[in-house]
């Protein structure tokens, strides 16, 4: 049991423990704030398997642009602070059910396959800046580039979605619904 | 360590992460949930990585990459939760039931279904807003684009 | 020959170009229809000028084979006296109706097609006049009974002319399908279709065989010439239009019955059975046709009856074996009955309709009609010397041969025969003295008004409305198109008959009939004497109740029977009660077994494609964690599955 080990083993729990309550609990912020320790976990977890460039990006977008998109869009749908029923489905026993066995299958087949392995940390290149940019602009720069356009749509589609309608409302003025909707207005 | 150790915390998350897409209620604890499958994954390929130690570095590399799509899916996400919540005044995903085969089954049917076997090829039915102007609030034109896909045939007739 | 067969081929041609013509030239129509027939009286004038020289004798023709895997037919014609004779007969009489509906049928909406079916009919007819093979006939009879059906129904707003084609149809079919069986057996026992062969191997027939071919083809003959108990038709038939009734029903098609009785009578004679179930046919329709005749109002229907009983008498003398004296019954009959039933279209239009009731006194108002109907009522009544009177006691006499010196026929049959007939000669002179009392003499009606009989305002298309007879009161005659076929109608009324006089020359002319029928004169004193004495009797009496009781109409004579007898019997009621009831009910459950047992089967399929739809959609609820769940859960199976298939 080296330090590693127990580190890791630690920071695990700490991601399950808080993965849960994100899926459990019956406040809306709490989960977005669960998350936030979950991704955090797992950026120590990063850390000890020696990928530094990928937990400082984990933080840097994960925690501080997604989290942060998430607690904005609570704010912008009203989610309620107090604490909510229902806010699990009437089905969740079922996705419960298929939630472990999920897990069964999963874990079943990774066990079955890798049970013996051993990472060998020590002798690990350390995936620092400079390695995993070197292998980026090397080796991976067409998908990297493929991912700039990517991003590039995911920001139009967005910016799309959110003011097209407004704009298309403020043009053609108050319009409820009195008509009683035959074909398309 | 031993490469179980990751995985087996990666599996549980995935799998935390989809009973939080399956059971919650809440658009935006949902895609929450789809966030815990993708970080999952992300221990999944970084631990590989990490044990196979090419010089390729596919798996961090990769691991970045879907960080990166993750973000970007997750803006578009909550975009249309939050034209959604425009629309419905809520973000309730089980409430959306525009795609329930059901006769005269519009939006606000979180109703179990109305199953009417045997019943003719009423496909439009017209005259019925039941449910039909429950959901138009106060938003006329809106209604039919992307909420309502088989609202137009049923409308129109 | 070709006389013949000119006849039959410029029928035809007439027929498809008054139908290719149609309404765009109405007058045209007329000339081709007239022409047809025409070209056919000249034609079958020709064949019997080759008869009556002597130059004929039996020709055949063979136009084509067709083989058929078993016995063969062949195309085949044949011109002998009887040929020549009959499509004389016919081509006369439709060219005097064709003449005659010139004028008649001018404002009818469907003179066109009417014409063609007139000159179709011809064609058909003179086909089975001249046909050597009984497919041919087969063809020209059927042809005819289809030409038949479209006439009476000419009228088609009419729902009686409707219902009277259908009835008869229908009652004409019932008889074929026996005809074509007898047609079947018959060639397949004579070892041949044609009629010539048959003619040959008739006396080496079996009886069996020849008793059960002629009783199917009487099936078939019975229908056509509308006897007992197929006789029910006839007398609707009437609510076609005047002169189809003259034509079809009166002079050739009911009279084609005969014809085919009279051609193959040598297996008729044959197959002695055959022979007593035909003389009971005839007495019992003799008789019953005159008293219904006696009893009716309407005029149209009084000569249909007429027509029945005629044909009857005519059956009779087929039976005793009197041939060359049922074809000049035939003959005579044809004329005759053709002029009565054109000169009812006069009376028609004048009165407003067919009803009795409102005729009388027409005598000052219709001269020449009066002279033409009273010869016809008296060739009908058998008054000598017309044509009548020598052809009917040609008949009597040859039956009166047989009761008392015997031949094919069984000597009882031959007895009740001669009594049937006496009691119909009676019954036929009473029944045209009344006709012509009630019609010529007498009070005129009262008032002016259109009595409708109770079928319906036929014949109302020429000089149509009442308002119409009323402009023409002073001089109700009709134009000389209508008057000159009638009175050409009225000259082999009365001269025919004196050809009985001559012995042997009838019975020359007719030529090739069985074997022991030729040397029979045509005279017979004791029949005729009886005969007269009864027909003299019989206008004396009608008349004398005509006048000591101040003009009543005589059939109140017959007392409470009258109604049961003027519905013919209420033979319609029984047929209803017999046949169309079941039939309908049996078609009710048809149509119950398919709604009911087999469409179950049929829409339960739809249903139960529905129900399970129905159960499947269930499934889509519109909630896509349900969906998403659904999903995860197959993979998750999958998954097992693949690793177990593995593993």
């Amino acid at each position: 049991m080296t330090a590693v080990r127990v580190l890791f083993l630690l920071l695990g729990v700490v991601a399950v423990g808080s993965a849960l309550l994100v899926v459990t609990t019956r406040r809306v912020v709490h989960a977005a704030l669960w998350l936030v320790v979950t991704l955090g976990a797992l950026a120590g977890c990063y850390l000890l398997l020696t990928a530094e460039l990928v937990a400082w990006v984990q933080v840097l977008i994960y925690v501080g642009a997604v989290v942060v998109l998430l607690v904005f869009a609570l704010m912008l749908t009203r989610s309620p602070t107090a604490p909510v029923a229902d806010l699990t489905t009437a089905n969740a026993w079922f996705a419960g059910i298929v939630a472990v066995a999920v897990a069964g299958v999963v874990g079943t087949t990774l066990v079955a396959g890798f049970r013996g392995e051993v990472i060998d940390l020590a002798g690990a290149s350390i995936g620092g800046a400079e390695a995993i940019g070197t292998a980026v602009f090397a080796t991976w720069v067409l998908p990297f580039e493929v991912l700039s356009v990517l991003l590039l749509a995911a920001l139009v589609g967005a910016i799309v979605l959110s003011t097209a309608r407004a704009r298309r409302r403020d043009r053609e003025g108050i319009h409820d619904g009195v008509h009683d909707g035959e074909g398309s207005g | 360590m031993p490469l179980l150790y990751p995985l087996l915390v990666s599996t549980l998350l995935f799998a935390i992460g989809v009973y939080g897409v399956l059971a919650r209620r809440n658009a935006i604890l949902v895609l929450m949930g789809v966030e815990l499958m993708l970080n999952a994954v992300n221990l999944n390929l970084v631990a590989f990585d990490t044990w196979h130690g090419d010089g390729l570095r596919s798996g961090q590399v990769l691991t970045l990459f879907v960080i990166t799509i993750a973000a970007a899916e997750i803006g578009l996400g909550l975009a249309i939760v939050l034209r959604l919540f425009r629309v419905r005044a809520h973000v309730d995903v089980d409430r959306v039931r525009d795609l329930a085969d059901r006769d005269g089954a519009g939006p606000e049917t979180g109703a179990g279904p109305e199953v009417e076997i045997g019943d003719e090829w009423a496909g439009d039915r017209t005259g019925e807003p039941v449910d039909g102007s429950a959901g138009r609030t106060g938003d006329g034109e809106s209604v039919e684009e992307a909420d309502r896909p088989t609202q137009p045939a049923r409308s129109g007739g | 020959m070709s006389g013949l067969l000119l006849g039959v081929v410029a029928s035809f041609i007439a027929a498809a170009l008054a139908l290719a013509l149609g309404q765009r030239g109405r007058r045209l129509v007329a000339t081709v229809g007239v022409a047809g027939a025409g070209l056919a009286t000249l034609g079958s004038c020709v064949v019997v000028a080759q008869n009556l020289l002597g130059t004929l004798g039996t020709q055949t023709l063979t136009l084509a084979q067709v083989p058929t895997g078993g016995l063969a037919f062949h195309l085949a014609f044949r011109a002998d006296g009887l040929s020549a004779m009959v499509s004389l007969l016919v081509a006369s009489v439709a060219l005097a109706v064709q003449v005659y509906s010139v004028t008649y049928m001018r404002a009818a909406p469907r003179y066109p097609s009417y014409v063609a079916l007139v000159s179709l009919f011809t064609s058909a007819m003179l086909l089975v006049v001249a046909a050597d093979d009984l497919f041919v006939l087969l063809v020209g009879w059927e042809v005819m009974g289809l030409c038949s059906y479209l006439l009476i129904s000419h009228h088609w707003e009419l729902a009686a002319a409707r219902d009277a084609a259908v009835k008869a149809f229908l009652v004409t079919r019932l008889g074929d399908i026996g005809f074509l069986f007898g047609i079947f057996v018959l060639g397949t026992a004579a070892d041949s279709f044609r009629i010539s062969e048959i003619q040959h191997v008739a006396g080496d027939l079996t009886t069996g065989a020849a008793t059960l071919a002629t009783l199917l083809l009487l099936c078939g003959v019975v229908g056509k010439s509308a006897q007992f108990p197929l006789h029910v038709w006839l007398p609707d038939a009437m609510a076609g239009p005047t002169p189809v009734s003259a034509l079809i029903h009166a002079a050739t098609m009911v009279a084609a019955g005969v014809f085919v009785v009279a051609r193959l009578l040598d297996v008729f004679q044959a197959a002695p059975a055959t022979l007593v179930v035909l003389a009971l046919i005839a007495a019992v329709t003799m008789v019953g046709s005159a008293l219904a005749a006696f009893a009716e109002d309407d005029v149209k229907r009084i000569l249909a009856w007429s027509t029945v009983s005629q044909l009857a008498v005519m059956f009779a003398g087929l039976a005793a074996g009197g041939y060359a004296a049922a074809v000049l019954l035939l003959v005579v009959h044809g004329a005759f009955k053709a002029l009565l039933f054109l000169s009812s279209g006069t009376l028609t239009n004048v009165a407003g309709g067919n009803d009795l009731a409102a005729m009388g006194g027409l005598r000052s108002r219709l001269p020449v009609t009066f002279v033409t109907m009273t010869v016809g009522l008296a060739a009908l009544a058998a008054l000598p010397p017309l044509a009548g009177f020598f052809a009917k006691d040609a008949v009597l006499g040859a039956v009166q041969e047989v009761a008392l010196r015997g031949g094919a026929l069984p000597r009882g049959a031959a007895w009740l025969l001669l009594l049937a007939g006496l009691v119909t000669v009676v019954l036929t002179a009473a029944y045209c003295t009344r006709l012509w009392l009630r019609v010529f003499f007498g009070p005129a009606p009262t008032n002016e008004r259109v009595p409708t009989s109770e079928h319906g305002p036929t014949g109302q298309d020429a000089l149509s409305t009442a308002g119409g007879a009323h402009d023409v009161e002073a001089s109700a005659e009709v134009s000389a198109l209508m008057r000159w076929p009638v009175v050409g109608l009225a000259v082999p009324s009365v001269l025919l008959g004196l050809v009985a006089l001559a012995p042997m020359t009838w019975s020359g002319w007719l030529g090739g009939g069985p074997a022991d029928a030729d040397d029979r004169s045509l005279l017979h004193v004791s029949t005729t004497l009886v005969s007269t004495l009864l027909v003299v009797g019989s206008i004396a009496a009608v008349v004398w109740f005509w006048r000591e009781h101040g003009q009543r109409d005589p059939a109140e004579l017959l007392g409470r029977a009258r109604p049961l007898i003027r519905s013919g019997f209420r033979l319609d009621d029984l047929i209803g009660v017999l046949v169309v009831r079941p039939v309908w009910t049996l078609s009710r459950a048809a149509i119950a077994g398919d709604r009911d047992v087999v469409d179950v089967y049929v829409s339960g399929a739809g249903r139960l494609a529905r129900l399970l739809g129905g159960a499947l959609r269930l499934a889509q609820t519109g909630n896509v964690q349900t969906y998403l769940s659904l999903l995860l859960a197959g993979v998750v199976v999958l998954a097992v599955a693949a690793w177990g298939a593995i593993t």
